[in-house]
């Protein structure tokens, strides 16, 4: 009777211990795919946000100070001027973002090319975002309407500019676990906000 | 031959049990271990959109320190200032009266003593930013003035108050300098 009692409790001590091991090799393997969904869209945030950071320091170099440096200011694209390749001529740069049609093919239903010309030429996609989102203020914090009206557009002295990254795969949830309105994959998010100045040449 | 069979129908021996003590207590070990090194990845997961986020933030104040005049007195003097003894005094490098927040600066001195606290968009974390303002030697950037000069420095101090951070030893607080020089455009 003992003996069988003995295997009893054995079997219930190596239950519980597959059980646990079982239950970490998940987690493992869960936690792993999130991380690495994590660095990827930190990677990708600071990879696409170093141009853009770049060229809005600019923003109007080269300009006479008296002539506005943003043509067209909207809430998810902007026009500007700068003189980027340093040649004496004031260049037009453009950023927008595209359709979440045009990368259906991924999972992730929200993301979209962010998209950059110079002078009208050749629009590039220079990353992928699920939020790029422009907003305008007057020096005295005011903030403007979008899109800007040309007749305001002088007004504008600071831009923020805030960009999301999400990963475009993620590794599925639970569809149990899923409520009306939640997403069905784990998504790792990375943001990025900036305030800059419309124009270097506004220095009080 | 070893005892304790099914077939003699014994009791776990002492040996046996210990044995499954210490197998039990070596497994709890791997596992706290693999649990801390899971934590521990996580943790310096969210340092790097902690520093993500704080940098913006620093990066944004900079951006409105540069938009600001760099003195009082520049700012409202339309000719170029060239006695470097007509600038604000070291001592009284602060923000004038009803100058209460960035929008109602309108010169770098005004960031010296200012503390602002800023939640990031689209989380409920929180940084606070220490300014401080300061003249220093135009050639060597890293000597405090004590007299004035053409060059100003700001250096700031931003950390994460929300969520605080649980572990003393880890460094949150980035520290950013920008160099300020006197200019004018005649």
């Amino acid at each position: 009777m003992s003996a069988f009692l003995d295997v009893i409790a054995a079997m219930l001590f190596g239950g519980a211990l597959f059980g646990i091991i079982l239950d970490s090799n998940d987690l493992a393997a869960e936690t792993q795919m999130v991380y690495n969904g994590d660095m990827m869209v930190q990677q990708m945030l600071t990879s696409t946000v170093q141009l853009v950071e770049g060229e809005l320091r600019n923003i109007g170099f080269g300009l006479p100070s008296a002539q506005p440096a943003i043509r067209l200011a909207d809430s998810t694209s902007m026009t500007f001027l700068s003189d980027i390749d340093r040649d004496g001529s004031v260049d037009t740069i453009a950023y927008s973002v595209g359709a979440v049609s045009e990368i259906a093919s991924t999972p992730n239903e929200l993301d979209r090319f962010l998209k950059r010309s110079v002078n009208h030429e050749g629009i590039q996609n220079i990353g992928v975002v699920t939020l790029f989102s422009l907003r305008y203020f007057t020096q005295s914090g005011a903030l403007l309407p979008t899109p800007v009206p040309s007749s305001r557009v002088s007004e504008i002295y600071t831009v923020e500019l805030t960009v999301e990254v999400q990963n475009p795969v993620a590794p599925a949830r639970d569809p149990s676990m899923v409520k009306a309105g939640e997403r069905d994959a784990l998504y790792s998010s990375s943001l990025w906000q900036q305030t800059r100045l419309a124009s270097q040449n506004n220095r009080r | 031959m070893l005892g304790n069979s099914i077939e003699d129908g014994d009791f776990m021996t002492t040996g046996q049990t210990m044995l499954t003590l210490g197998a039990f207590m070596f497994l709890t070990t791997i596992l706290m271990n693999f649990y801390q090194v899971l934590g521990g990845t996580g943790d310096t997961i969210q340092n790097g959109q902690d520093g993500i986020l704080a940098t913006t933030i620093a990066t944004s104040y900079k951006e409105i320190a540069r938009g600001l005049a760099f003195d009082e007195f520049s700012d409202t003097c339309s000719s170029a200032i060239r006695n470097v003894t007509a600038l604000t005094s070291p001592l009284h490098l602060r923000r004038e009266a009803g100058e209460d927040s960035l929008a109602a600066f309108n010169d770098i001195d005004d960031l010296n003593g200012f503390e602002v606290e800023k939640q990031a968009i689209g989380s409920v974390v929180r940084y606070h930013t220490r300014f401080t303002v300061y003249y220093v030697d135009p050639d060597n950037i890293d000597h405090y003035s004590s007299v004035q000069t053409f060059t100003k420095r700001l250096d700031m101090k931003t950390w994460r108050v929300y969520p605080p951070v649980l572990d003393p030893t880890q460094i949150d607080t980035m520290r950013t300098t920008m160099v300020m020089g006197y200019f004018h455009f005649n």
